[in-house]
């Protein structure tokens, strides 16, 4: 192997690791404030990539603002659905609804959120691949090591939203709130955090990352209505190395996929994911809670 | 089969109800002649069987979504053992019971240990792997799948040539598998995973051991789930990887969610007629149909929570006064709110 592959399946595993690592810190966000397995995250994640194709290529709006507009799209489209849908599922349990009743109501009123918005885009959009110009086309060189600088800028650009969102729950009030929330509703609300608000807002931020992870990833790869579900396997098992609503994990765990399928792919063709998966279940038996050990219920 | 309820004992109505039911499901060869109506049938009574599978699950407080990876593996499983080593139908539907049960200790004794939303993607994950499996391997006769399965040996007089007598055959398939699971659900062990689902610490402080019987309860369940696998690769008489991808695992969870998931037996089998028949029968196109499917599930989910049944057995329960029958007085006492409706 030279190290020009090397190098080249490096960064492009980073930048599949970085759009994990978006779209599992959004399902995070939403598991630990609202306590939903949200199944619509890959439908979303496709949404905004849709946003982004439309704003940037058919109206010509700058990338870095359509970006934040296909963000602001979906944060639309999550408090809605939160409040249309989840919202009404959840006010209806009480301190003793089971959690498999609570988990299977709020877990299947995604699916059916999923099953529309996916095939509502398949109907709005045909099943044709579209492609976007590349944004940022220019070739860096360093020696025989050739690299895309949009793939390179896509992993700044990841890294830049992780750090904001690290600020934004560890530092900032509204942050504060809704860890507080995700600890547990009825003490928050004890504290004057209004929950309800609380878990829209947390819900509407996971479907945000979403849909910026899809608008970042739309210029490299393309953009079709079966992407989400596609990248929703993909994400579940990075949810489950990282361990279920761990930050750090989902961070950890979204590079040590994405670099495993770079190269599993390279090398051993599309068996990789197979090994992947095997290679989770080996992790599973000796660390439940994923590589980091943080076990939530 | 046709209890309406598991805990309560079965009324004289419900009885001949049932009874009546039952005779239908066995005539209604006789009055069908349509083949294709026949077929739907069929269709119809494997989702009520898988649907089963994820009840029984659901009844030990787990939930999967990986049911359509033992179908698989049932179905692959009796393929393989016909088509290569040349076994009959009736020997090999037993193996690959045999052989899905097997998978699924091997698999669940792990999986089985995180209970909660981790065994809920675990099972997803697997059923997605499986598939991928079966395609990407040349052994699994790839993504084009395995042809040429041999109908059933012929049964004495039988002949397994028409859909009637695959009719039969599922319709043993699915009598009998209910009654096992009716048996399990109503013995101590059926009680013991319902303490499972209503509280895992309560029920292990009574010295339950919760991994034990969650483990069988995944095995039962996925045992006959690939039963059922090996019935379709004769049905059909051939196996493709997309048979059992894609919705299916989401549709054998909807079948039990319409029906009502508190009727472990029942609740499968009116949503799988359900939703076997009335999109055949509004003609809907391919296209719209998930959304509808989608739209569907919003509805029941927000509105209709308890599916049919649990719907019906409200409106039941709140029309007629609580009457506590103590049995061996004969004597009627009445509740606390029996003056709620006068």
């Amino acid at each position: 192997m030279t190290t020009a592959l090397f190098v080249q399946l490096v960064v492009n595993g980073l930048v599949k690791g970085c759009t994990f690592i978006l779209i599992v810190l959004g399902m995070d966000i939403i598991l630990r404030g609202t306590k939903i397995l949200n199944f619509a995250h890959g439908q979303f994640y496709m949404l905004g990539a849709y946003t982004l194709f439309m704003l940037c290529r058919l109206w010509h709006v700058n990338f870095l603002l359509s970006l934040a507009l296909s963000g602001v799209a979906l944060i639309l489209v999550g408090a809605l659905s939160y409040l249309s849908v989840f919202g009404i599922v959840q006010r209806r349990f009480t301190a003793t609804t089971p959690f498999t009743y609570r988990f299977l109501m709020s877990a299947m009123a995604s699916v059916g959120l999923m099953l529309i918005l996916q095939q509502g885009t398949l109907i709005a959009f045909g099943t044709t691949e579209r492609g976007m110009p590349s944004i940022f086309p220019q070739i860096i060189a360093l020696g025989d090591v050739r690299l895309s600088l949009e793939k390179l800028l896509i992993i700044l650009l990841s890294m830049f939203i992780c750090f904001g969102l690290y600020l934004l729950m560890y530092k900032t009030k509204l942050g504060l709130a809704m860890r507080t929330v995700s600890f547990d509703p009825e003490i928050a609300s004890l504290q004057g955090v209004n929950s309800f608000g609380m878990f829209i807002i947390c819900f509407a931020l996971g479907s945000a990352l979403a849909g910026v992870a899809g608008g970042i990833i739309a210029p490299v790869f393309a953009v079709t209505p079966t992407m989400g579900t596609h990248i929703i396997f993909t994400a579940f098992l990075v949810l489950l190395v990282g361990g279920i609503g761990s930050y750090k994990g989902a961070v950890l765990g979204g590079v040590l996929v994405g670099l495993a399928l770079s190269f599993g792919f390279q090398f051993l063709g599309g068996i990789a994911e197979l090994f992947v998966f095997v290679f989770v279940i080996i992790i599973l038996i000796f660390k439940p809670g994923g590589i980091l050990g943080e076990v939530l219920d | 089969m046709e209890k309406s309820s598991i805990n309560r004992k079965m009324s004289k109505s419900g009885l001949i109800f049932g009874s009546m039911v039952l005779a239908a499901m066995v005539l209604l060869p006789l009055a069908v002649k349509n083949a294709y109506v026949m077929h739907l049938f069929i269709m119809a009574y494997i989702g009520i069987l898988l649907g089963m599978t994820f009840s029984m699950l659901f009844s030990a407080g787990l939930i999967t979504l990986g049911a359509g990876a033992f179908y698989a593996i049932g179905a692959y499983g009796s393929t393989l053992l016909s088509t290569r080593l040349g076994l009959s139908f009736w020997a090999a539907l037993p193996m690959s019971t045999l052989i899905t049960g097997i998978v699924a200790l091997a698999i669940g004794s792990i999986i089985v240990r995180h209970p909660g939303m981790a065994f809920t993607i675990i099972t997803l994950l697997f059923a997605h792997v499986v598939i991928q499996a079966t395609g990407q391997m040349e052994f699994f006769g790839g993504w084009g799948g395995i042809i040429g399965v041999e109908t059933p040996d012929p049964l004495g007089p039988i002949q397994f040539a028409t859909k009637t007598s695959f009719y039969y055959l599922i319709l043993f398939l699915l009598l009998l598998t209910a009654l096992v699971f009716h048996a399990l659900y109503t013995s101590r062990i059926g009680r013991v995973w319902r303490s499972i689902k209503l509280s895992p610490p309560l029920a292990e402080s009574l010295g339950i051991n919760l991994y034990r019987y969650r483990l069988m309860a995944f095995v039962v369940a996925s045992s006959a789930a690939g039963m059922v696998g090996s019935f379709y690769a004769h049905y059909f008489q051939m196996v493709t990887p997309e048979a059992f991808g894609g919705w299916l695992s989401i549709y054998i969870q909807l079948y039990a969610v319409l029906g009502g998931l508190e009727f472990y037996i029942l609740g499968p089998a009116i949503g799988a007629v359900i939703m076997t028949f009335v999109p055949e029968y509004l003609r809907i196109a391919k296209e719209v149909e998930p959304i509808i499917t989608g739209v569907f599930l919003l509805l029941i989910i927000l509105f209709f929570s308890g599916g049919i049944l649990g719907t019906l057995r409200r409106f039941w329960r709140a029309k007629r006064p609580v009457v506590f029958r103590v049995k061996s007085r004969h004597k009627l006492i009445a509740g606390p709110n029996v003056l709620r409706d006068e």
